[in-house]
């Protein structure tokens, strides 16, 4: 019986005794310990303290990230979304605007792009890898011409010390607390809500969804607009923790945060993920950098380890996935042939 | 045999000869029996309909001859040789093609590589593209179609589609062309040009088999026609020696078993108003109503466009003109949420891609249309989902492991269960049904019955589309019969039989 | 009997491939042509013999990336790792050939071979494993990239240390035309012939306008796939010798984070991302426009920081166009299914 990519994924997901984002929680927490162990500076307040802000950003991004794949989309524009963000902080601040109002712009920003990127891809109906490869450009080319070679960096000290200091002496850096906040509201979004219930419908059956009287359009959008928010917001973080605003902010950033979402589980082909699966990807990412950090393992061994784990994520599941699937097959025959009725 | 056929020894042995011998073919799926020992002759350079009504195996008798199923017990004889079932590539080695409804060309390749998909013919350098195209245009040419062998498949109309996959069927030697209702989605003249081509195959001795509904066109072009019901083959016969009654006689003349009875219920004030609905190309001029406590059954044809004024009057396909008022309102159209909102519920006619969410949960399935209800301040509230799915799973006595397994988990009843008991959830004043009992056993069937009029003796008004007459007559209070998308008759349960309701919707009889 | 049928109204549809297809790829050649014609007039350095072999010079590596990728994504797939597959390629071919003597074509071989390799552990897992290639390709990506960092540890090739006769490469023409980018013509002239004139190449895009559909009519899904990105792959390992060549200086940053300019290249000449339309010829038309269009820019004194811009705008251009002329003439059906294919291959 040959087995048929799509098909084979949506039966093998229902057999699959572990689902991928538990086993990164597992191996999470398989790292702290064997982390702490090989070195006992691993869990102390300060490698956590120089390793969060790393990811903060990253984390941040990855929770509207998670709705929009498991939506059936993606968007690879974030990283010039907070590239771009981040450039019209800096320069409406320097113009004379408010603090507060320039890192509002920021955010209002990121917004607009997201509300561009939706209505490209649900209201014209232009795939979402090419348009956000488009938009990618796009907004990053804006950044730049915008702010040439120059960069902005007379920040007020007190926001750039939110940026990058911690909380007194605890390791847990000032942006962290709203970050955590966004991570339980987006969890409790996708898990809990009717808008998070809706968007798993769109990814795993647009049309059941459409069916199901659901707007499909119009979630899309939204959807998009929160990617665009989110990145705004990480745009201005971003910038205050490197007290610079420039063009070139947070380049390549988008594979990461795309790299962490697949790692937490969340399947590319839609209709499936995790917001904790996500969460714990980002930290494992950010501990296994802190941990190879610490032994002066080289970051290229680190960067080799992501790519490998990537790969994994998909292939582990689809290999459990099948071994069960023929187990199961041999006992359910009549059954599947039914369904072709 | 046919008139201005050839006649030497060679022609001879085109014609005439038994090609496809079936005898007691069985087949069940699941509870289901699907062809109940049914027989089949077909001979070579013969036009030869397979008819009957949904469900009566006609379908799985074809797919069977194409390869995709195989049978649990009887015979198949191609040319007086063991037919290898099980397998579409053998089959087509075996000189059988089939055509289904939706072919599927590649849409970026042009026709003539459609043809040759795969097999492209090469010279000493490479791909011979203008062999390649001059041959697909003679095979056009023998079919007599005006085709453009360079286009690309994209766009192109399914008449052409099957005329293109009529050429590759030629191409690659066929010798039997399998057609599932080629010409449901056909205008006139595409089934005119679509009998042509037949006669041209006629001519090469190539046997055509096809299933279909339209009597007219069947006693239009066919040599011999097999009916069937309830997976048997109830007559056989040459369309010279029988008439269109006869062969609907045959189609539905079974005892009527009292399976169906709809409960008495007072019938209220109009509460769905259809009136004057058009979608170019789809369906005109429908209206029609439906008044608390009754069942209204839109009988026609599959293809008469019945589940497109459905979706048009639910709201998820536009429509161009006309009005749809629920309780005196008017809906505004291609707005499901609103029509939702107001009372209205649409059960689809494909539930596993249109009515269920296959990888979600049977809880998820079943709360999906309640969130609302089910939330307080936008969080769905677990407990409350929870005892939604057990009160409507024991009130229509779905049978599931436990709420939290995956609905294709399910057997084919209790997954139309789960989509009926989703939209019984929100107590919608009209309900919509598309096919409820499609594929689905005697018991469960009886069950959605009871249930149905329990919901039009509660208050609701129903609208079942069904294509299975007994369904229809046991279950209507009146009948609407639609065929070619159009209104053509309005029948009361008194004055309704199963001869009635399908001449209506065979285009026989006259206007409403 | 044999009278002719008469025509029905959708025979009458004229639109051909070769129409559609030759009229994008005279579409950019027609957009090449206006933007050169208009550069030069503002400035006639653009089209000296200078101007014209150095661009030729400068899209030799992403013209051979765009025809190397054009098979993969013809298929409905993506190759992310291209980029580093090159940079990798690059540096470690400098590594092997430095001090061994070798020269040129010696160079290019261990070159193909190193993204032949790449190019084959993509391909074993995509196609072999049906594994989405979005995701496998990121990973290889980052793998790659790693090794690359890893393996370089801050060493550099300078131009003293690597074989002259492959820098001095970067300088010899054939009629005017650099013999780097005609080393590219030839491998697109075997691109042309592999996807137009081969059944192996036919059925890519065969695979890529209905994969399931290519399964079922018996079309050798695994061997044609894992082919496409060995293809790819090889032709990143070639792009990769051509930097040593044309930058004679290569460290571990060698073309960082290039894939997406590739992607772009490929869908602006026609290629959809989709997959099964597409053209090699088109692809590298694509190339050389967006490189034409980055001279031009220079030329015309807009500050270079446009560019970025102006190549997202572009790429959306090319995709709107694109969906606009299939929407036209798609059926319902074909848009229902549309919608319903996988976002990502």
């Amino acid at each position: 019986m040959r087995f048929n990519l799509a098909k084979l994924t949506s039966q093998e997901r229902r057999f699959r005794p572990l689902t991928w984002d538990v086993i990164i929680i597992v191996l999470l927490v398989v790292l702290l310990i064997t982390g702490s162990l090989i070195n006992p500076a691993f869990l102390t307040a300060f490698n956590f303290s120089l390793m969060l802000p790393n990811i903060g950003e990253i984390l941040l991004i990855a929770m509207p990230m998670t709705l929009l794949i498991i939506a059936g989309e993606i968007d690879l524009s974030v990283a010039s979304i907070v590239g771009l963000s981040g450039v019209i902080f800096g320069l409406t601040y320097q113009n004379g605007l408010n603090v507060w109002i320039a890192a509002l712009l920021g955010v209002i920003v990121g917004v607009l792009c997201g509300a561009v990127n939706g209505i490209l891809v649900a209201r014209i109906g232009l795939g979402s890898l090419a348009v956000t490869i488009a938009t990618l450009a796009l907004y990053r080319g804006f950044a730049t011409a915008a702010m040439g070679n120059k960069s902005v960096t007379d920040f007020p000290e007190s926001w750039t010390n939110f940026g990058y200091s911690t909380i007194g002496d605890t390791f847990l850096p000032q942006t962290y607390p709203i970050i955590i906040l966004f991570v339980l509201i987006f969890g409790v979004l996708t898990h809990l809500s009717i808008f998070g219930r809706r968007t798993f419908a769109i990814g795993q059956n647009v049309e059941a969804a459409r069916f199901a009287a659901i707007s499909v359009l119009n979630h899309k959008i939204v959807l998009f607009m929160l990617t665009g928010a989110m990145s705004g917001v990480a745009g201005v973080i971003y910038v205050l923790r490197i007290s610079t605003a420039q063009y070139d902010n947070a380049m390549g950033l988008e594979l990461s945060v795309i790299a962490t979402a697949l790692l937490g589980g969340v399947s590319i082909f839609g209709g499936v993920g995790t917001i904790w699966g996500v969460a714990a990807a980002a930290v494992l990412f950010g501990s296994l950098e802190a941990l190879f950090n610490l032994q002066a393992i080289s970051p290229n061994i680190f960067t080799i380890v992501t790519g490998s784990l990537l790969i994994g994520s998909v292939m582990i599941p689809l290999l459990l996935g099948r071994i069960n699937f023929m187990r199961i097959e041999r006992a359910r025959m009549s059954k599947s042939e039914e369904g072709q009725l | 045999m046919e008139a201005g056929s050839p006649v030497d020894d060679q022609a001879k042995a085109l014609f005439g000869r038994t090609i496809f011998e079936i005898r007691g073919a069985y087949k069940h799926f699941g509870g289901a029996i699907a062809l109940n020992y049914a027989d089949f002759t077909l001979k070579s350079g013969e036009i030869h309909a397979l008819l009957g009504e949904n469900g009566a195996g006609k379908s799985t008798l074809l797919k069977v001859l194409a390869g995709v199923h195989t049978l649990e017990a009887g015979t198949i004889a191609l040319d007086g040789k063991t037919f290898i079932q099980g397998s579409p590539r053998m089959a087509m080695l075996q000189g059988v093609t089939v055509i289904y409804q939706e072919p599927s060309l590649f849409p970026d390749l042009t026709l003539t590589e459609n043809v040759y998909i795969g097999r492209q013919l090469r010279s000493k350098t490479g791909i011979n593209w203008a062999e390649m195209k001059s041959q697909t245009k003679s095979l056009f040419e023998e079919l007599g179609v005006n085709l453009e062998p360079s286009r690309l498949a994209r766009g192109l109309s399914i008449a052409d589609q099957q005329v293109v996959e009529i050429a590759k069927a030629l191409s690659l030697d066929a010798r039997i062309i399998l057609m599932d209702e080629p010409t449901a989605a056909l205008t006139k003249s595409e089934v005119n040009r679509l009998m042509l081509v037949m006669r041209r195959l006629q001519e090469k001795g190539k046997s055509v088999v096809f299933v279909s509904h339209r009597l007219d066109e069947v006693f239009a072009i066919c040599d011999q026609i097999t009916v069937m019901r309830d997976g048997a083959t109830v007559a056989q016969a040459k369309v010279s020696d029988t008439s269109i009654n006869e062969v609907i006689k045959w189609m539905v003349g079974r005892e009527l078993k009292d399976l169906f009875p709809k409960m008495e219920s007072t019938i209220g004030e109009v509460v769905l108003e259809v009136e004057g609905l058009s979608s170019t190309s789809e369906f005109a001029d429908i209206t029609l109503n439906v008044r608390r406590g009754e069942i209204v059954a839109l009988a026609g044809l599959v293809g008469s466009g019945r589940s497109e004024v459905a979706r048009a009057i639910f709201g998820i396909d536009p429509y161009d003109s006309g009005t749809v008022k629920l309780k005196g309102k008017i809906l505004p159209g291609g707005k499901p949420a609103v029509s939702v909102e107001s009372g209205l519920a649409l059960v689809p006619e494909d539930r596993r891609q249109q009515g269920l969410f296959m990888t979600a949960s049977v809880s998820r399935n079943i709360a999906m249309e309640m969130l609302n209800k089910l939330a307080r301040s936008g969080l769905i509230s677990q407990r409350s989902e929870h005892s939604l799915t057990q009160e409507w799973g024991k009130k229509l006595q779905i049978k599931y492991p436990n709420p939290k397994a995956p609905v294709d988990q399910l057997s084919g009843g209790n997954q139309q269960k789960t989509v009926l008991a989703k939209w019984f959830a929100t107590n919608p004043d009209v309900l919509i049904v598309d096919e409820p009992t499609r594929g689905i056993d005697v018991q469960t069937k009886a069950e959605f019955h009871r249930q149905l009029s329990q919901a039009a003796a509660s208050g609701k008004a129903i609208l079942m589309i069904s294509s299975e007459l007994p369904e229809v007559l046991g279950m209507a209070d009146r009948i609407y019969v639609m065929h070619e998308g159009r209104l053509v008759k309005e029948l009361s349960r008194q004055e309704a039989t199963q001869e009635l309701i399908m001449t209506s919707a065979t285009g026989q009889g006259g206007g409403a | 009997m044999s009278q002719k049928i008469p025509s029905l109204q959708s025979d009458n549809f004229k639109l051909k491939s070769k129409e559609l297809v030759r009229s994008r790829e005279s579409g950019i050649l027609l957009v090449l042509i206006l933007v050169s014609v208009a550069t030069t007039l503002i400035n006639p350095r653009f089209i000296s013999g200078y101007g014209l072999s150095d661009l030729l010079l400068n899209t030799a590596m992403i013209g051979c990336l765009a025809v190397g990728l054009t098979p993969v994504v013809i298929a409905r797939h993506i190759d992310l790792s291209i980029a580093s597959a090159t940079g990798f390629s690059a540096f470690l071919t400098a590594h092997i050939i430095v001090g061994q003597g070798w020269g040129v074509i010696p160079a290019f071989f261990v070159g193909a071979c190193v993204g032949a390799v790449i190019g084959a552990v993509n391909g074993v897992l995509i196609a072999g494993l049906r594994l989405p290639s979005l995701v496998v390709t990121l990973g290889t990506l980052y793998i790659i990239r790693g090794i690359d960092y890893q393996f370089a540890n801050n060493k550099q090739f300078t131009a003293e240390k690597l074989p002259t006769e492959l820098v001095d490469l970067a300088q010899d023409k054939i009629f005017g035309v650099p013999i780097l980018f005609c080393l590219v013509l030839l491998l697109a002239l075997f691109g042309v012939w592999w996807m137009k004139f081969t059944r192996f190449g036919r059925d890519l895009y065969t695979i890529g306008s209905n994969p399931q559909a290519a399964e079922i009519v018996g079309i050798k899904v695994f061997s044609r796939t894992l082919f496409a990105f060995v293809w790819c792959g090889t032709l990143a390992g070639i792009a990769g010798v051509m930097y040593l060549s044309i930058y004679a200086i290569v460290d571990s940053s060698a073309f960082l984070n290039q894939e997406l300019i590739v992607v772009t290249a490929v869908v602006i000449g026609g290629v959809n991302i989709f997959g099964g339309v597409g053209t090699i010829v088109g692809a590298l038309l694509g190339a050389v426009l967006l490189r034409v269009l980055i001279g031009a820019l220079v030329a015309l004194g807009v500050a270079q920081f446009w560019q970025q811009a102006i190549n997202g705008l572009l790429l959306l251009i090319a995709i709107g166009i694109d969906r606009f002329l299939s929407r036209r003439s798609e059926t319902k059906i074909e848009r229902i299914r549309a919608e319903k294919k996988v976002q990502t291959p």
